[in-house]
């Protein structure tokens, strides 16, 4: 009788282990995956980066049609907020491993070269908007995650109704140095924030006529 | 990864180990659920019945013993603890009419069920002693469905199946079928040697093993539990008989019901105080018993906290979310906001659910009474898996402050 009371003891521990091995392993390779994705999508918005780095440097020294030029840098500031949709939804269900956070890094870091490489030819062609929107991923605070909620619906709001905005939604709490100083440089000291058009800054956002009233 | 991560992790990974420990008993030993021994002999048997205050139901479970088909039942000790209404009388007017029936009556209120069950004790002269509340009624041949297994020598104690009697309300209904699921539960615990309380409404002793107890500690508020374990530490085995079902009355609002189980649970706790000691030691009881209850009280309380601390945050956040999306006119639910991404997390919760809503079917299909699969209604099933359920871990966080207020109340 002890035996066999120690052998079922025994097996339900083997068969907790296995399964929670097996559930773990299932998580993890989920997760693996769901960051292969992504990684596959940063790698050739890098690749568009690089391309949108050279057009904006090409634009420097030779006049070039800025609609094409707006027109490429939207498209890929909109690919990549897509891609960063999906980054999000999946690190809502990521919760074993931290590939899917380093990944939102990456993805903050493009959006930091994408507003800076977009100084120039905005200045230049001044035919479409830059809002960049600064916001705490870390933060805990639910009064402020609230906030930063709404504030991406206001602003996809505006997004949908104007054609020519070029949004970039970036993490400012990644420790990304060249986003510091950017930060820095525009005088910015709350989160969440509103850069547009790389002259206005704005901390309180009551709807999407707070936005529209300081676009082109 | 998260501490709240991890923490869950442990938490899922005690709730699976459980589960699978009694998945894998139930289909180990199903063919012997039901089974009972039949006796080598007639043991003689006396029946100790404390009763406070029990004029509308003592008779019926004097009436009940009376009927019952076992031929070695020779006394039904029935010791009154001083009540105030008409109890005494009526164990008199039996006692004058049935030789086998004996009318006792207290020195003075002792305030609780094990002292008035000690004063009977003296008065046992016969090789079994059994113990049943003055509102519970067993069924003509309950007693004779648990005498057998104490043929062997090693058995110290055997329990009843308690039923609801006549559940009417939603509360009586889920008490009815946590009744049922407690008692499945039990009779597995059984094939392992683990069984950790024998119950009130009728659960009977080796005589010679009872002694060994000194009788039931007055200062628990949980004497039968603190009963079994004083057994199983002297060595003891105790067994249930599925069959020998016993009916019972239960709190049937929600003020009695809470009283109740706050007494049961402050006195799980006075019994695990008393006996720290054997933790990990002592067979059965400090090895799984003891770590059994310490593991259940940190799955209910540490279920309790994600529950809160997720809902709470989730109220919160959708509340804050409407009331500024309103004030800046934008959507409240947008499309995207929905998210088919289950984290694993999720998956394991779900599958833990799921197991356990099979476990408490399965639990049930094996008490049915009229037919049906369950037995009972799902509506029925659904208030005590989502709310009933819900209330354990409160109560045992209340349990624990009283505990420690000094709450020693019956």
């Amino acid at each position: 009788m002890l035996k066999s009371k120690k052998h079922v003891f025994w097996e339900a521990l083997t068969i907790t282990v296995a399964i929670f091995l097996i559930g773990l392993f299932l998580g993890m390779l989920i997760e693996t995956s769901n960051s292969s994705k992504i990684s596959n999508l940063y790698l050739q918005s890098e690749i568009s980066l690089t391309d949108a780095m050279a057009t904006s440097r090409l634009t420097e020294e030779f006049e070039f049609d800025c609609d094409a030029i707006k027109q490429s840098n939207i498209n890929f500031a909109d690919r990549i907020y897509q891609e960063a949709r999906l980054l999000e939804k999946y690190e809502e269900s990521g919760r074993l491993t931290d590939n899917l956070i380093l990944l939102h890094k990456k993805y903050d870091l493009l959006r930091t070269i994408l507003w800076t490489s977009n100084q120039n030819s905005l200045e230049r062609c001044n035919n479409y908007n830059l809002v960049v929107y600064l916001y705490e991923y870390e933060s805990e605070d639910v009064t402020k995650k609230a906030t930063q909620n709404v504030w991406s619906k206001i602003i996809l709001d505006v997004k949908n109704q104007n054609d020519d905005i070029l949004l970039l939604p970036i993490a400012a709490d990644q420790n990304l140095t060249s986003l510091d100083l950017l930060i820095n440089e525009h005088g910015i000291t709350q989160f969440p924030s509103l850069v547009i058009n790389n002259n206005q800054v704005l901390y309180t956002l009551e709807n999407t006529a707070s936005i529209e009233q300081f676009l082109n | 990864m998260e501490w709240l991560t991890v923490l869950y992790l442990v938490y899922t990974f005690i709730a699976f180990y459980f589960l699978f420990l009694y998945i894998l008993t139930y289909m180990q030993n199903r063919k012997q659920i039901y089974e009972t021994v039949k006796p080598d002999r007639i043991r003689s048997l006396s029946i100790v019945i404390p009763c406070f205050n029990e004029e509308k139901s003592i008779g019926k479970n004097i009436e009940a013993f009376l009927a019952s088909d076992y031929k070695g039942l020779k006394k039904l000790i029935i010791v009154d603890d001083c009540s105030t209404d008409n109890s005494y009388d009526i164990i008199k007017q039996y006692a004058k009419k049935y030789p086998r029936v004996m009318a006792l009556q207290t020195p003075e209120n002792t305030g609780r069920a094990a002292g008035a069950k000690n004063f009977g004790i003296k008065y046992v002269k016969t090789e079994l002693i059994g113990f049943s509340d003055a509102d519970s009624l067993p069924n003509k041949n309950a007693i004779s469905k648990m005498v057998g297994f104490f043929n062997d020598s090693k058995v110290g104690g055997v329990t009843s199946r308690v039923f609801v009697n006549s559940p009417k309300n939603y509360l009586t209904r889920a008490q009815a079928i946590e009744y049922k699921i407690i008692a499945f539960t039990r009779k597995l615990l059984g094939f392992l040697e683990s069984i950790y309380v024998t119950n009130g409404p009728l659960s009977i002793y080796r005589k010679n093993a009872f002694d060994q107890t000194r009788g039931f500690d007055k200062g628990n508020l949980t004497e039968d539990i603190e009963l079994t374990w004083h057994l199983v530490s002297k060595g003891w085995k105790i067994h249930m008989s599925i069959p020998a079902i016993v009916r019972s009355y239960v709190p049937t609002t929600v003020k009695t019901w809470f009283h109740q189980r706050i007494r049961w649970n402050v006195g799980g706790i006075q019994t695990v105080a008393k006996y720290r000691k054997k933790f990990f030691q002592c067979g059965m009881l400090g090895l799984f018993i003891m770590p059994f209850f310490i593991f259940s009280w940190f799955i209910g309380i540490t279920g309790l906290f994600f529950l809160g601390y997720r809902l709470t945050k989730y109220i919160m956040m959708k509340f804050l979310v409407a009331k500024y999306s309103v004030a800046a006119q934008v959507a409240l639910v947008p499309m995207n906001d929905f998210n088919l991404n289950p984290s694993i997390l999720f998956i394991f919760g779900m599958v833990l659910f799921t197991l356990g809503l099979i476990y408490t079917i399965t639990a049930l299909f094996y008490s049915k009474e009229k037919g049906r699969i369950t037995g009972h209604p799902f509506r029925d099933i659904f208030i005590y898996s989502f709310f009933y359920l819900l209330m354990y871990p409160p109560l045992l966080i209340v349990s624990f402050y009283k505990y420690f207020r000094g709450y020693n109340t019956w």
